[in-house]
């Protein structure tokens, strides 16, 4: 059963006003238990807009969104406890951060849920651990911490709810490159060892190819295409048309293979690295 | 919730009212809320109440939008009405009972007041009807340039008028975004009495102000590398400049004032202030 299901929503910004917008048109997606899904898609296409509907932040003007089985808007209870099963964390998130200190802003989710004391203490240092925060920062003031550190922090305040699907849009926006291999790691570790699902926002194609199972495009406030990477990536014109760029390691590879070096298709520097020592029969 | 909030008011249009020069608009509105209280006849009343209405008309404004300019002043003509009845005596007694006594200069000081109220609510609310905030700020500090003479740093408080406009609608998109990210993470804000309510709102106070704070010292540094060094000597890419319609505009004022102050002569005056 899929962990989240959208049938065919639609949603309309400024709806009834002259400047009345269509933001999402007939989606229909199902994402399954333990999936990792990259989301991709130019900037206005409906990416931010259709996530915001999973956690029942958005309401659709038609169509329907189930959560673990249960319709979000059947009941006030229902939108409610969809918030916590689908964890959301919004692009930049440092800025949400608010408490006085790192652990009492990371238990900010888990209290707002009702959990007793010590539930929320486990589940602080868990968050805390995923991301790969010292416990020695978590009596330090949110705003003392570095850059990479303020995010971590505030996506550990998302973690801790122990959502049944996490949401990151943009979780490597504005960090440098090893910020940015530390978040990835993150996340890639966070799904092995949770075992839930994971919604993947982000304009890197590469970073999709690396982590990603499925592939889910966005164009135009529509589904583009959803499929596994391969079947996605295979399609690099189409990609290319919607103002979407194919990695850059498969474009080498696409030239070299145009000018008689076939290695066949790569996503990432790795897989192409091994492609080309393991057809050549050379190692390092 | 927080978007329909419509600050400045601006109603965009191409009305002889939006044309005029945003001096001679401040000046005007001044005059005439100056002719407001010269009014004590009746009269003088229906004159200023037609030129209002005249005014209304011109601007090209909705009645209905000018009418819901006057909803959050409703409470403040009603009291100011009802304390005027009681408390000016004079004129026929109507009703004298104990403590009570209610006379006609009663009641038709608490009409003048209350007509005179609206007036003054609905013919400055045209004036930020029909001015941009931009505008607004640049005639003002046209108007206050003669201060400077007393060391009144007239252009830096212009300047920074402009900016506190011009990071309303930025803030309000701010509060929207920081809403929803503390609303991922389970806040209740809509929900609970008062007390909890206001706690509610601490996780959506503190990011907003830590970051306007941030804003602000960007913006400074930004300035700064454009050689902005204080408001004095800079000229304006729009210059302000007075045209015939403002002149006939003043001069029809000059005639409306000289109205209420001829019907004020030949008509028995009804009130005393």
């Amino acid at each position: 059963m899929p962990i989240i299901s959208a049938k065919n929503i639609t949603h309309l910004y400024n709806k009834g006003t002259p400047s009345e917008a269509v933001a999402l048109k007939d989606v229909s997606i199902d994402i399954n238990k333990g999936e990792l899904v990259g989301i991709i898609g130019h900037t206005g296409s409906g990416k931010s807009t259709l996530v915001q509907h999973f956690n029942a932040l958005l309401k659709p003007d038609s169509g329907t969104v189930t959560v673990d089985g249960v319709d979000i808007w059947s009941s006030k209870r229902a939108a409610h406890d969809a918030r916590f099963k689908v964890g959301l964390c919004f692009q930049y998130p440092e800025y949400q951060l608010f408490e006085e200190t790192v652990y009492k802003d990371i238990s900010f989710g888990p209290g707002n849920m009702g959990l007793p004391g010590d539930e929320i203490d486990r589940r602080v240092r868990r968050a805390a651990e995923y991301v790969g925060l010292q416990s020695d920062l978590l009596d330090k003031s949110p705003f003392d911490l570095s850059g990479g550190e303020k995010r971590r922090a505030a996506i550990a305040g998302v973690i801790a709810m122990e959502p049944e699907a996490l949401i990151l849009d943009e979780p490597t926006a504005g960090l440098d490159p090893a910020g940015r291999d530390r978040v990835l790691e993150m996340i890639r570790n966070y799904r092995e060892r949770t075992g839930s699902a994971v919604l993947l926002v982000s304009h890197s194609m590469e970073d999709v190819a690396r982590l990603a199972d499925k592939v889910l495009v966005m164009n135009n406030a529509g589904v583009e295409m959803f499929g596994t990477v391969d079947e996605v990536y295979s399609h690099a014109q189409r990609l290319r048309d919607i103002g979407l760029n194919i990695p850059q390691i498969s474009k080498i590879m696409y030239i070299l293979s145009s000018k008689g070096y076939d290695f066949g298709s790569a996503y990432t520097v790795e897989r192409a690295l091994e492609l080309i020592t393991g057809k050549a029969g050379v190692r390092e | 919730m927080i978007k329909d909030i419509t600050i400045g008011q601006y109603f965009i249009g191409d009305s002889f009212m939006h044309k005029l020069d945003a001096r001679m608009k401040i000046i005007l509105t001044m005059v005439f809320i100056v002719a407001i209280f010269l009014c004590k006849s009746f009269p003088a009343l229906g004159l200023m109440v037609l030129f209002t209405i005249a005014l209304v008309l011109i601007s090209g404004v909705p009645m209905k939008m000018v009418l819901k300019s006057l909803k959050p002043i409703a409470i403040i003509v009603l009291f100011t009405s009802v304390l005027n009845i009681f408390y000016v005596r004079g004129g026929t007694e109507l009703v004298s009972w104990r403590f009570i006594h209610i006379g006609t200069n009663g009641i038709f000081t608490a009409l003048f007041m209350a007509v005179r109220i609206i007036c003054l609510v609905v013919v400055s609310s045209l004036l930020t009807y029909t001015t941009t905030p931009t505008m607004l700020t640049d005639a003002l500090e046209k108007l206050l340039s003669p201060l400077k003479l007393v060391k009144v740093p007239v252009a830096t408080l212009a300047m920074m008028m402009t900016l506190a406009l011009r990071f309303i609608p930025t803030l309000i998109d701010e509060i929207d975004r920081i809403t929803n990210a503390q609303k991922a993470r389970g806040a209740d804000l809509d929900n609970g009495g008062f007390i909890k309510r206001a706690k509610a709102l601490i996780p959506i106070i503190v990011p907003l102000f830590v970051s306007s704070i941030r804003r602000a010292y960007e913006l400074a540094d930004a300035m700064d590398c454009r050689c902005y060094t204080g408001g004095n000597g800079r000229t304006r890419m729009k210059q302000m400049k007075l045209m015939p319609r403002d002149f006939i505009s003043a001069a029809v004022t000059a005639l409306f004032v000289a109205g209420i102050i001829v019907l004020n002569h030949f008509f028995k005056a009804v009130i005393v202030r």
